[in-house]
């Protein structure tokens, strides 16, 4: 399942190509109730966020108002109409997280990224954003750097960590967990 | 990729359980095959817990043993804060925060040659000993494990592995030998309710959805987990898949649906990975499809992947999100189970009732239904997280104490801090705070408490938590998520967020307690969804047990825990009752400024040296260098400073001329009185200090002893109080020498009550009237002031607190041969300094806790003996600790020839006030204004011990302080404390270096040989090295960028 990948590889495809294969994924979900939710969460996968061309696709192929489409996508936290950093960098507020100074994590990244919740870092390495609860509570406070989960962060260690994916090029892998 | 053969009867699933039972021997069935489990749940797997189990698989392959060891990646175990933890079997040896490099010795130590790998097994919290077995812990010891009972035992991704410890035997038991009715019939005989919050008996909606006539129906299952703090259905997810698919599948049976729909929240990917893989194993075998155990019965699972909105854990909101629209909730009725999912009758559970539903129908509603309390059965699995060693998953049977799942399976407080609060519910639920720690959790109970089970998120809070901040998180977390449809929830909540964050940032206004109470009420009554219903819950709950801290925030703009940044210069600051400026001193300390140091720090707090001895130092448990490595000690660069040859300088004065004809009277020569005296003579005041005893100082000379206190220091802070123009008369006993309405008539317009609380309380045993029998206060009082004391050969000393230990330490000095402190509880409940209890062992005291005295024994009017009873712990008590319990006919005696009362303190005050109406409060003290000290009466003021009970020190300077700011104002109509506005010292400081790396240093004291019959002091000056390089650990929180 590639279509919850949070982050884009794919600068160097065409748009021409992407929308060929989000027209597909319409095709294969048109007929289904209730497409329009996986189907922008694959779009989602295939353009890194939902450019408003694809979305007008969308509302065409699902054959519904555009105004609804753009309804529930300004509704969910997790659909983006602005292109997205290679690395998506949540860092986790729930209460847990929160009480064990997930507050502190967070102005100490604001600060060193230079950037604010909601924004991408001008080199376009990350983008900001605070979540409510990945579950890791055993393990306050945490950050998820796409799909990894860093746990009992503290402010001084931040720039270790974020290294770690500020060095790679875009398709590199980080090491899971590693710290 | 390994090929299934088909199920399809029950014959079939029969033949795959021993066929897997036989292959994979379940964990611990076979003694001579051995099995690694390692925990893949998502804590383990943030712990590093993937590269462990590569580790394995290489050295496993290494050494030739991945034929006889099998490795099982499992889903969570629960102890999240020891991952990654891994499991031996068939021994079921437990290792904790295992890491890739010691796995070699694991498989050399453990699996070659038998011997435990001991650095990495658990150790028992209180005795230390090692306890190498899973069932041994005492993290699992008080869970009773069904909602998890596969978690962290199969492999999740195995069907195979789920089917060989009775997985789908439920499904096949219901499908061949119940009927759809009985099915129901029996979940609703085992009590089984709602584990997603609404606790709505399970069976009852399961009926409702059964009669329900439509051809069409769906089966729900909620695992959009929201609530932050809870992550259960998370672990079943990833731990257990098939346990929820299986209980899916039945109610698929019962209420006649062929398709079902399992919602999970996006932020959760490896359990829609999992899910999904479980799914399509069940769909390869045919458990679900078609003819399902060849029985004719259809049943198919989706998974819809939320997209981040927390109200779609609503199940109206989730089904019009599964629906594909925005997710916002429908009112109800018409409830899912007539018009639901496409206006379809639909049954919603959530993913940890469900896993409850294959136990029941495989073991029968009775086995479930004796666990738990009569109106709540079964388990409750909690997500134990924030300030609680233990963190992680635990499920216990219904109706345990709170303080039980707290302090014994979650391992209580780290960092020895104090409990303050436990969070029960998230955003919809409440706070549970010391006093109600015996509390058993269930629904009914907590409710009355206004807090909720909810989803089972549980979370610790400590001092350091404070409860209006946590009151803003919470509603600015529901604020945030209000899906905007009602105006209740929508207006009104960003209404009430707007009222708490001016009063985190110190703009908050008399009766906005009363307005937040007023709005949320309201959206409780009116809001739409349950969201908003129960939005307010958090900040009525925090306004019910913590009104205190809205206060503090409103009234003083004080964030007593620290946690407000707006409110908070530096913690260590904010947490000194006298508000003294410690990253000033400390930094001058650093810099040799030692005359500086002393200055600045007598700014806020007059008696330093003193300070520097019996301070019990809040700063240092604020310090934030605790998030680096230990707590700058404060107090020993106090004590430094304190000791370093310089004069002590008068602090600045502001003398207005018409303050000095100003009659003011104070009552009470201790540090209360000392320091009002202190800030008044700084505006200008002569005032006089009327004193009971012979020398001032109050319990400084009279109750601790010299080689805690030297009496030296002290009496130059005495002198330079007086040199700044006020009067100390001793020997001036208020009601003996001198009234209240006597000094009036002299002409002090203010007069000011630091008597203090220097009664003694007594024992209330039988005899304790007969010689020998003395109470500590006056037993201090006597040995430090000189008016001579006896003591016994042989001394029993009763009571926990600090006048316990320094009569116990005094009596040994004076050459008792035998000190025993008997105390009633255990000793790290003793309210005593836990470095005087230590020392107090170390000069040969004994301590006998968990014992309390029932009579004292006398031969001819004489003490010969104290008679004791031997004490366990019971429930918990309104102090949040176990109360004790006698042990019955646990009574033995220690022969003594004295006994020492130290059992308490009143404030004596019969008689002590003539006619003038003073109103005290219940427990004796005087009713005085926290703020300002001001009495009922218009002018007499009061601070320290009088006004609050045995208390400190430092609280008492702060009263004192208080009450000077308080008595000018009072005669002069407005604020002149020049000493309350923030100055910035002018230290050096490189907010770009890298901290220093020094390890905190210890305290140096006196050899023990040296101590015997001596009262010299015990506690040691540190080197200028030392000092100085303890003060630049600081890390200067008090910085701040000027532009």
């Amino acid at each position: 399942m590639a279509d919850n990948a949070a982050t884009c590889t794919c600068e160097a495809v065409p748009e021409e190509e992407l929308l060929a294969r989000l027209e597909g994924v319409i095709a294969e979900y048109r007929e289904k109730p209730g497409a329009l939710i996986p189907v922008l969460q694959i779009a989602q996968g295939i353009f890194g966020y939902l450019p408003e061309v694809a979305l007008k696709r969308i509302a065409v192929g699902l054959d519904k108002p555009y105004s609804e489409v753009a309804g529930v996508v300004t509704f969910y936290s997790f659909f983006s109409t602005e292109p997205r950093g290679r690395h998506l960098v949540r860092v986790c507020l729930g209460t847990a997280c929160y009480v064990r100074g997930g507050k502190q994590v967070l102005d100490a990244l604001k600060a060193k990224l230079g950037c604010d919740v909601g924004q991408t870092t001008a080199d376009r390495n990350f983008t900001l954003e605070v979540a409510r609860c990945f579950g890791a509570c055993g393990l306050a406070p945490a950050l998820m750097i796409d799909d990894d989960v860093h746990q009992r962060v503290k402010p001084a260690r931040l720039q270790a960590i974020l290294d770690r994916y500020a060095v790679e090029s875009g398709d590199a892998q980080p090491i899971p967990g590693g710290e | 990729m390994t090929t299934r053969n088909r199920i399809e009867s029950v014959t079939d699933l029969q033949a795959v359980r021993e066929r897997a039972i036989k292959a994979a021997n379940t964990a611990g069935a076979s003694p001579d095959r051995r099995q690694v489990l390692v925990c893949t749940g998502g804590g383990c797997i943030a712990s590093g817990s993937l590269d462990v189990v590569s580790a394995f698989r290489r050295t496993l392959a290494a050494k030739g043993l991945d034929g006889s060891v099998q490795l099982l990646e499992t889903g969570c175990l629960g102890p999240c804060a020891q991952g990654p933890v891994v499991v031996v079997y068939p021994d079921g040896t437990f290792y904790q925060q295992v890491k890739a490099a010691d796995v070699d010795e694991i498989v050399d130590s453990h699996l070659l040659r038998n011997t435990v790998v001991s650095r990495l097994v658990n150790r028992h919290s209180g005795t230390g000993e090692l306890v190498p077995l899973i069932k041994n812990l005492e993290f699992f010891k008080k869970q009773v494990k069904i909602v998890l009972r596969n978690c962290g035992v199969v492999d999740p991704l195995k069907i195979e592995d789920y089917i060989a410890h009775d997985g789908y035997a439920a499904l096949a038991k219901a499908l061949t030998q119940m009927t759809a009715d009985a099915v129901v019939d029996e979940i609703k005989a085992s009590g089984l309710r709602g584990r997603g919050g609404g606790g709505f008996p399970t069976g009852l909606k399961w009926s409702f959805a059964r009669k329900s006539p439509n051809p069409v129906k769906y089966v729900l299952c909620n695992a959009d987990e929201g609530d932050p703090g809870a992550f259960m259905d998370r672990s079943v997810l990833e731990g257990d898949p098939h346990s929820v698919i299986e209980a899916m599948a039945i109610a698929g049976y019962c209420i006649g649906s062929t398709q079902g729909f399992v919602y999970v929240r996006a932020e959760y990917p490896l359990a829609i990975e999992r899910l999904g893989i479980a799914i399509q194993q069940a769909r390869d075998v045919g458990l679900l499809g078609k003819n399902i155990l060849g029985t004719g019965f259809e049943f198919d699972l989706e998974i819809r992947r939320g997209s981040g909105a927390f109200v779609c854990g609503e199940e109206t909101a989730l089904m019009t999100s599964i629906e594909g629209n925005r997710g916002e909730p429908r009112p109800r009725p018409p409830f899912p189970a007539v018009k639901g999912l496409w206006d379809k009758p639909s049954l919603l559970n959530n993913v940890e009732t469900y896993a409850n539903i294959a136990p029941i129908l495989l073991k029968g509603s009775a086995w479930y239904a004796a666990y738990g309390t009569a109106k709540s059965k079964g388990t409750k699995v909690f997500a134990l997280a924030g300030a609680v060693k233990n963190t992680g998953l635990v499920e216990i049977p219904i109706g345990m104490p709170l303080g039980e799942l707290v302090f014994e399976v979650g391992g209580g407080i780290p960092g020895n801090k104090k409990y303050k609060a436990a969070q029960m519910g998230g955003p919809s639920g409440g706070c549970i705070p010391t006093e109600h720690l015996g509390v058993p959790v269930d629904y009914e109970s907590l409710i009355e408490l206004g807090a909720i089970i909810g989803s089972g998120g549980l979370i610790v809070m400590d001092d350091d938590a404070c409860m209006v901040d946590v009151a803003r998180f919470f509603l600015e977390f529901c604020q945030d998520e209000s899906c905007g449809k009602c105006a209740p929830c929508r207006i009104g909540t960003k209404r009430m967020l707007e009222i708490l964050e001016r009063i985190c940032d110190g703009h908050g206004v008399e009766g906005d307690v009363e307005r937040l109470i007023e709005l949320g009420n309201t959206i409780k009554d009116t809001a739409l969804c349950g969201l908003g219903q129960t939005a307010p819950n958090p900040v009525l709950s925090t306004i019910r047990y913590f009104r205190n801290e809205y206060d503090a925030h409103i009234r003083e703009k004080k964030c007593p825990a620290g946690a407000c940044t707006a409110l908070v210069r530096a913690p260590c600051q904010n947490a000194c009752p006298a508000g003294v400026d410690v990253p000033g001193f400390v930094s001058l300390v650093g810099e040799g400024r030692y005359s500086d140091a002393m200055k600045w720090h007598r700014d806020r707090n007059p008696l330093a040296s003193i300070c520097a001895r019996v301070c019990f130092h809040p700063c240092e448990s604020k310090c934030r260098r605790v998030t680096l490595d230990t707590p700058v000690a404060i107090r020993g660069i106090k004590r430094f400073m304190v000791d370093q040859p310089v004069d002590l300088e008068l602090p600045e004065m502001r003398p207005v001329a018409a303050n000095a004809n100003r009659k003011v009277a104070i009552i009470g020569g201790g540090p209360a009185g000392l320091s009002a005296a202190y800030f008044l003579a700084r505006l200008g005041y002569t005032p006089t200090v009327f004193e009971a005893e012979s020398k001032a100082g109050g319990m400084l000379v009279q109750t601790i002893p010299a080689y805690r206190l030297p009496r030296e220091r002290l009496e130059a802070e005495i002198k330079l109080i007086e040199s700044m123009g006020v009067t100390i008369l001793t020997d001036k006993r208020l009601g003996r020498d001198f009234t209240l309405n006597g000094l009036r008539g002299e002409g002090y317009q203010a007069v000011f009550l630091g008597i203090g609380a220097m009664k003694g309380s007594t024992l209330g045993l039988p005899n304790e009237t007969a010689d020998g029998v003395a109470e500590a206060l006056s037993f201090l009082k006597a040995a430090n002031m000189g008016t001579g004391v006896t003591v016994g050969r042989r001394v029993a000393v009763i009571g926990g607190g600090n006048a316990a230990i320094d009569a116990a330490r005094t009596a040994k000095r004076l050459g008792a041969e035998d000190v025993t402190i008997v105390y009633r509880r255990r000793r790290n409940e003793m309210p005593a300094w836990e470095v005087e209890i230590d020392e107090a062992l170390t000069e040969g005291v004994i301590l006998e806790t968990l014992v309390a005295p029932v009579e004292v024994v006398v031969e001819n009017g004489r003490v010969v003996g104290l008679a004791c009873q031997r004490m366990e712990l019971g429930s918990y008590d309104k102090s949040g600790r176990r109360r004790p319990v006698p042990i019955k006919g646990a009574l033995f005696t220690i022969p003594v020839d004295q006994i020492v009362a130290a059992v308490g303190q009143s404030v004596e005050s019969a008689g002590l006030f003539g006619d003038v109406p003073v109103t005290l409060n219940r427990d004796g003290t005087v009713k005085a204004d926290p703020q300002t000290g001001r009495t009922s009466v218009e002018w007499l003021f009061a601070g320290g011990d009088a006004t609050v009970g045995p208390s400190s020190v430092v609280e008492a300077i702060a009263a004192g302080e208080r009450a000077a700011v308080g008595i000018d104002a009072a005669l002069t109509g407005a604020n002149h404390a020049f000493w309350r506005e923030e100055r910035t010292v002018d230290t050096a400081f490189d907010p770009d270096a890298e901290p220093i790396y020094l390890q905190r240093a210890h305290e140096c004291l006196r050899p023990v040989a040296e101590r015997t019959g001596s009262f010299a002091e015990v506690e040691l000056t540190w080197s200028e090295t030392v000092a100085r390089g303890e003060a630049r650990r600081c890390l200067r929180c008090d910085y701040r960028e000027s532009c």
